[in-house]
């Protein structure tokens, strides 16, 4: 069975951001999936609650880390062998049948395509600017396993040294220099960004739509008015 | 020793990695090479000298492009006989081996791509210099994850109070505060400068 998960904690985002993700979904998947959120308010029945099993190294940077535990699929009681991990905030184009007819000798993970590789490179070692994105990630089950364990490992030294879970995916599972990624990447034109564009440094023209694309990704760096900005864009 | 040895085979290293550094490094490179940078690394030397220390085996944590330090040590103690640079950043290696060719060369120097705060590095080394506290997690993680593969080591760590950058993740306030976090017991030396740009630079030598 095909899984399309959202994850819904905190108050950033109202139940409707959910609600509207569903029905993104249902209008724009031509296969059978079950819908599932993973929220700390669970109120409908495709919610899941939120594991709290990172609560305590809570240190002011963990917040969006709790993504990171659908990496364990089996601790969230889901059945099947493919995942689909949406942000709340996408506008999707396309089939999301796509998604599920990917190769999976690998996962999947969002390049962005619109960012300059080289300021990238640039900027690693100073955990910003990194070349890969976590609003989509397409796995079956127990192929992220290694990175739910290596964060369990190492959890105080990662939520304290890397900002984003970009960041940390980026500096152990992603090579930008070589093959030696977990992660496959989502090729040239399936995802873009609303604020950043989709190719650098052709096509870099911000907020604008494009339909010949799966996706449109509002990664921003959290200024306050992009939710309202986001709902404004549902009924194009 | 107020100076590092510019000799003619220096100079042709240097001439050459400059020379042979992509666009979006060279910033970085010259970062590294701005008169705080050799300020700092001059204090270790002076220091060492004056407790008589004798490095054998050196580590240097996160010694980025390590064209001050490397040569320094070789250049100040008869006795070391090998330095290995232990860095996260992949363009960092490739220039690092072009600043200190002729150490390379001589099998002298070596730099692994290594996160020191989840690896541990090679056995066997007396001397661990971090003088990149401040852009990493509190260095008692180090001592943790390396204390069955060292004999004793002796660390040399430097931080900073600049909180200006971003990637100072770690910043201290005093020495003291440095020797806490490297859960440091026996300190033989502990001090601060100001540096030329400005902040304020902490030392701390000990095991």
């Amino acid at each position: 069975m095909n899984n399309i998960l959202c994850v819904n904690w905190g108050n950033k985002y109202g139940r409707e951001y959910v609600e509207k993700l569903k029905q993104q979904c249902e209008e724009n998947c031509s296969v059978p999936f079950n819908f599932y959120c993973l929220t700390d308010n669970p109120t409908e029945p495709y919610d899941i609650p939120i594991p709290t099993t990172w609560d305590s190294h809570e240190n002011g940077k963990f917040w969006a880390y709790r993504k990171l535990y659908m990496f364990k699929e089996s601790q969230l009681g889901i059945t099947g062998k493919n995942f689909l991990y949406l942000d709340l905030d996408v506008i999707i184009h396309q089939d999301l049948k796509y998604f599920f007819e990917l190769p999976m000798e690998k996962p999947w993970i969002v390049r962005g395509w619109w960012n300059d590789i080289e300021v990238c490179k640039k900027n690693f070692s100073k955990f910003k600017s990194t070349p890969i994105n976590s609003s989509i990630i397409r796995w079956n089950s127990n192929q992220l396993i290694e990175a739910y364990n290596h964060i369990e490992k190492n959890i105080d030294t990662i939520f304290f040294t890397y900002p984003t879970i970009d960041n940390y995916l980026n500096h152990f599972f992603y090579d930008m220099y070589g093959d030696k990624s977990l992660f496959n990447v989502f090729p040239v034109g399936d995802v873009y960004s609303w604020y950043k564009g989709n190719v650098f440094p052709d096509d870099m023209e911000a907020k604008k739509i494009r339909k010949e694309c799966k996706v449109c990704l509002f990664n921003n760096s959290g200024e306050t008015n992009d939710v309202e900005e986001l709902k404004s864009l549902w009924n194009i | 020793m107020e100076y590092l040895k510019f000799t003619p085979e220096l100079a042709n290293d240097w001439k050459n990695a400059l020379s042979s550094s992509e666009p979006y490094v060279f910033k970085r490179v010259m970062d590294s090479m701005n008169q705080s940078q050799l300020e700092s690394k001059l204090w270790i030397i002076q220091e060492l000298i004056k407790l008589g220390v004798k490095p054998k085996r050196v580590a240097i944590l996160a010694g980025w492009f390590a064209q001050y330090i490397v040569p320094l040590l070789y250049d100040n103690f008869e006795s070391v006989e090998w330095v290995e640079n232990f860095e996260i950043d992949q363009d960092v290696k490739r220039l690092s081996y072009k600043f200190n060719k002729r150490l390379k060369e001589d099998k002298k120097y070596r730099t692994l791509i290594t996160n020191v705060m989840f690896d541990r590095i090679q056995s066997g080394m007396d001397t661990i210099i971090n003088c990149a506290c401040e852009h990493m997690y509190p260095m008692w993680k180090f001592r943790e994850l390396n204390e069955t593969f060292q004999k004793n080591p002796l660390y040399i760590l430097q931080s900073s109070n600049d909180e200006q950058h971003e990637d100072h993740i770690n910043c201290v306030n005093s020495e003291e505060e440095l020797i806490d976090q490297a859960r440091i017991k026996d300190v033989i030396y502990s001090g601060s400068k100001i540096l030329s740009n400005k902040s304020t630079r902490f030392m701390v030598i000990g095991r």
